[in-house]
């Protein structure tokens, strides 16, 4: 195997996760009970032997930044191991935030000089997915490809948010992409991009600085259109789970994929790490059951207390639900509270929220119910589906009894 | 360096636990879900802020290295933070092992000579509480102290197995009886002392005895420099089966006093674990759970009630686990049936298979005084077949494959293998 280096997209913060995102780039959004959304690129990479990656970030990265820590969770550090945080930096000339993906990476490629790997790997840091990336590099240097981009099918109706392609048949794995659309309003191609991209790193440098001079800087959009004119650019076919989280309603169903008899997500199987560290995981008590709880279908991990009632929900660390409350269908992330007497249908609740005694927080119907960061709800509210509460709210921002759907709280 | 340097005594053998030390020392039996006993010694050392610990192993000590590791669970890793430990070392003339707790520490005297502190601790890694050391460490200055011993009011039907303290209206000791039939007070030393490091060095290098309840403290008790530290938290030695089982079901009593969550107690969670991290626990539909721990790791389809159990354990349908302690990754099997069982590390019950379930009054034949009360205890890596039935009382060797049992094993009984 190659020296490899991977790069990890993983700043951005996405207006459509709204008040989820307010705090924090999309990439450390908790998933799945436990992690993080960016722990999938982070241990990928370590069961594919890849011990050098670096990771681009720009928005509110303090959450980022104390959880990859020195990249020891993911067994990268030592002498030649590392997970390095790539932040922008103030250049000689302008403003030199990142003004796309492509433009993050050519801003690094001292970095990448520096690792000196001959194989550079861009990914995303919002994909829900598992993927041994040698077998990719193996099909991209087989190939002798200039570049090899992972493409998974999906239906057609979502096809207008991606980048899709036509895939030569030339080999079970993948072949030759004939065609690409940059997020098309209509097609009938049916590969659609996980933006993860395998180039040389002598190439990627040379396309990278050709860019530069350019006006968009996007691998999507720019990069690999530009190398299709008079490079090999091949297509590698994932057929495993890859879950996206753009949208709350995406992570809602993705984080869901979880659960069931026959999930369609088995990630208890995946082996994955995380920060143990980063709010104290490791330090909490193992999970308690009380004697009147009542709990199926569910995820949930160490300083849980449940003494309620919890069915297909997913509660991370901390999270307690006193008893006589009721979760159903939803996920709380870490340390946040239920109180007796009130009861959450199809809500997410960020980290740190109190839900008061004989509280209603969203209902059966389709919209969710989505409170952010560190609010307390108090007693007796109702927040029905489809409200948006913003974060860090005190009792005293909650001038009605009752919110209904498209309501924003704030 | 912080606070007092400290030695920790982990030697123990434990024997009274019977199997669960076969493979282990006593302070590396797993306790709680995911702790180890000898993390609550080592948090109640990092939560007091204390920064160097030297940790006396001697039996089978690889488990509790391999726990211990850098000490960085506990804080106790950097350039001015460290756990060391110390194996017993050939002396000048043969194989030197440890003839009781004051010769263990002696023979490491080099340790207690270059601390930087006034004072040293020495703790056993036996026990199960909380307790900041700091104020212990105050009560001892402020009293000024040459030796000060924790002590705890027990049973009186329990003093047999302690040293016991008379102490005037100051907190001094004026009398001490070491593990007296008749002993005249309930006041049990804990086996915490803060010694002042030149005066232990000094009690240490002009004797040779081997054992500081026996010999150095009625030593220092003649001088009147002794004081009683009064505690009167949850503390157990879970020395015994029976003690081990009622302190892990404390666990799931809120008014029993034992709370690791608001004690702070830390552990090394990737020790001998597999190499991820363990995923969060499963409940699925159709599952029942009640008034148990549950660790990560964990799926449960059937029904657990009154249990502890560690990470990686699976329940699977229609089984049924009652008042029991499953250790790591054990698989109960389809419609088996589990009652008042320790199980360790790594076993398998076969599906339909009962354990834990006859005559409590048939106490078991080979070990009377480990399992008289009703508690049958399955060893390490064992695999009990399917569809057989194993009683209460009885005791499983570690390691035993499927085809060491019998279609029944009598309650009372010891399976060997043999």
């Amino acid at each position: 195997m190659p020296q490899v280096l991977a790069m990890i997209l993983a700043g951005g913060r996405v207006g459509e996760l709204d008040v989820l995102t307010f705090y924090r780039p999309k990439s450390v959004l908790p998933y799945g009970g436990l992690y993080r959304v960016i722990d999938f690129p982070m241990s990928n990479p370590m069961h594919s032997d890849i011990e050098n990656v670096g990771i681009l970030s720009q928005y509110r990265p303090f959450e980022l930044i104390s959880h990859i820590a020195n990249g020891e969770p993911w067994d990268m550090t030592g002498r030649h191991r590392q997970a390095v945080i790539l932040p922008p930096f103030q250049g000689r000339g302008s403003s030199d935030w990142y003004k796309g993906t492509a433009d993050a990476v050519y801003q690094n490629t001292d970095f990448i000089r520096m690792c000196d790997p001959e194989i550079v790997v861009v990914l995303s840091g919002d994909h829900i997915y598992r993927m041994d990336y040698r077998r990719l590099i193996e099909f991209h240097l087989e190939k002798n490809a200039d570049l090899t981009v992972a493409f998974t099918k999906v239906a057609p109706e979502a096809s207008s948010r991606f980048g899709l392609a036509f895939i030569e048949d030339e080999d079970p794995r993948g072949g030759r992409v004939t065609q690409y659309r940059e997020k098309p309003r209509n097609s009938n191609l049916e590969w659609a991009s996980l933006t993860i991209y395998v180039f040389r790193t002598e190439l990627l440098i040379t396309v990278l600085e050709e860019n530069a001079a350019n006006s968009s800087h996007e691998f999507g959009k720019d990069i690999i259109p530009m190398l299709m004119e008079k490079h090999r650019v091949y297509g590698y076919r994932h057929s495993g789970y890859w879950g996206y989280t753009r949208t709350i309603e995406e992570y809602f169903r993705t984080s869901m994929d979880i659960l069931g008899e026959r999930p369609r997500l088995d990630i208890r199987s995946w082996q994955l790490r995380t920060n143990m560290a980063d709010r104290s995981i490791r330090d909490r008590p193992p999970p308690f059951i009380g004697p009147s709880a009542s709990i199926e279908d569910t995820f949930f991990h160490c300083g849980c207390t449940i003494k309620g009632r919890v069915a297909r929900s997913i509660l991370f660390p901390g999270v307690t639900v006193e008893e006589g409350a009721v979760v159903e269908d939803s996920i709380l992330f870490f340390d946040s509270t239920v109180l007796g007497g009130t009861e959450i249908r199809r809500a997410i609740a960020d980290t740190g929220c109190v839900m008061s005694e004989r509280c209603r927080i969203g209902d059966a119907g389709n919209d969710l119910a989505v409170i952010g960061m560190g609010t307390v709800i108090p007693e007796g509210v109702s927040i029905r589906g489809g409200v948006t509460v913003h974060p860090k709210l005190k009792a005293d921002a909650f001038s009605k009894k009752e919110y209904s759907r498209g309501e924003v709280v704030q | 360096m912080k606070g007092p340097a400290a030695i920790l005594l982990a030697g123990g053998v434990g024997s009274r636990l019977n199997i669960l030390v076969r493979h282990r020392a006593k302070p590396a039996v797993p306790f709680g879900g995911i702790y180890r006993i000898i993390d609550f010694t080592l948090s109640n050392i990092g939560n007091s802020e204390m920064t160097s610990v030297a940790v006396l192993t001697q039996y089978k000590p690889l488990s509790l290295m391999d726990h211990i590791g850098d000490g960085s669970s506990w804080d106790l890793s950097g350039r001015s933070r460290s756990v060391k430990i110390f194996p017993p070392k050939t002396g000048e003339e043969d194989w030197d092992w440890y003839r009781g707790t004051a010769d263990a520490v002696r023979q490491n005297i080099s340790f207690v000579m270059s601390a930087k502190s006034d004072e040293i601790m020495i703790l056993s890694g036996d026990h199960v509480y909380h307790m900041d050391y700091r104020r212990m460490v105050s009560f001892h200055r402020q009293k000024k102290a040459r030796v000060t011993i924790a002590t705890i009011p027990v049973p009186w039907e329990e003093t047999h197995q302690f040293g016991t303290a008379i102490t005037d209206g100051n907190s001094r000791i004026v009398q001490w009886e070491e593990k007296s039939p008749r002993a005249r007070s309930n006041l049990a030393s804990m086996g915490i002392y803060v010694f002042d490091r030149k005066y232990l060095i000094g009690l240490l290098t002009e004797s040779k005895e081997d054992d500081f309840g026996h010999h150095i403290i009625p030593r220092a008790l003649e001088e009147n420099v002794v004081y009683a530290y009064p505690f009167d938290g949850y503390w157990r030695d879970v020395g015994t089966v029976q003690a081990y089982w009622d302190a892990n079901m404390d666990l799931l009593d809120p008014s029993s006093g034992i709370d690791p969550g608001a004690w702070r107690t830390m552990t090394n969670i990737n020790a001998g674990g597999p190499p991820f991290d363990r995923p969060p626990v499963l409940v699925s539909s159709g599952a029942r759970v009640e008034r148990s721990i549950v660790s990560p790791g964990c799926t449960v389809e059937g029904h657990v009630e009154n249990c502890v159990l560690s990470p990686g354990v699976t329940v699977e349908r229609g089984a049924s686990v009652r008042d029991s302690i499953i250790m790591h990754d054990c698989r109960i099997g389809e419609g088996a049936r589990v009652e008042r069982s320790i199980i360790d590390k790594e076993v398998v019950v076969g599906a339909r298979t009962t354990v834990g379930i006859g005559d409590p009054k048939t106490i078991n034949r080979t070990h009377p005084e480990h399992l008289y009360s009703g508690l049958t205890v399955v060893g390490k890596r064992v695999v009990i077949p399917a569809g057989i039935s194993v009683g209460t009382n009885c005791i499983i060797d570690p390691m035993l494959g499927a085809e060491a049992f019998p279609r029944e094993v009598e309650s009372g009984m010891t399976v060997t293998g043999k």
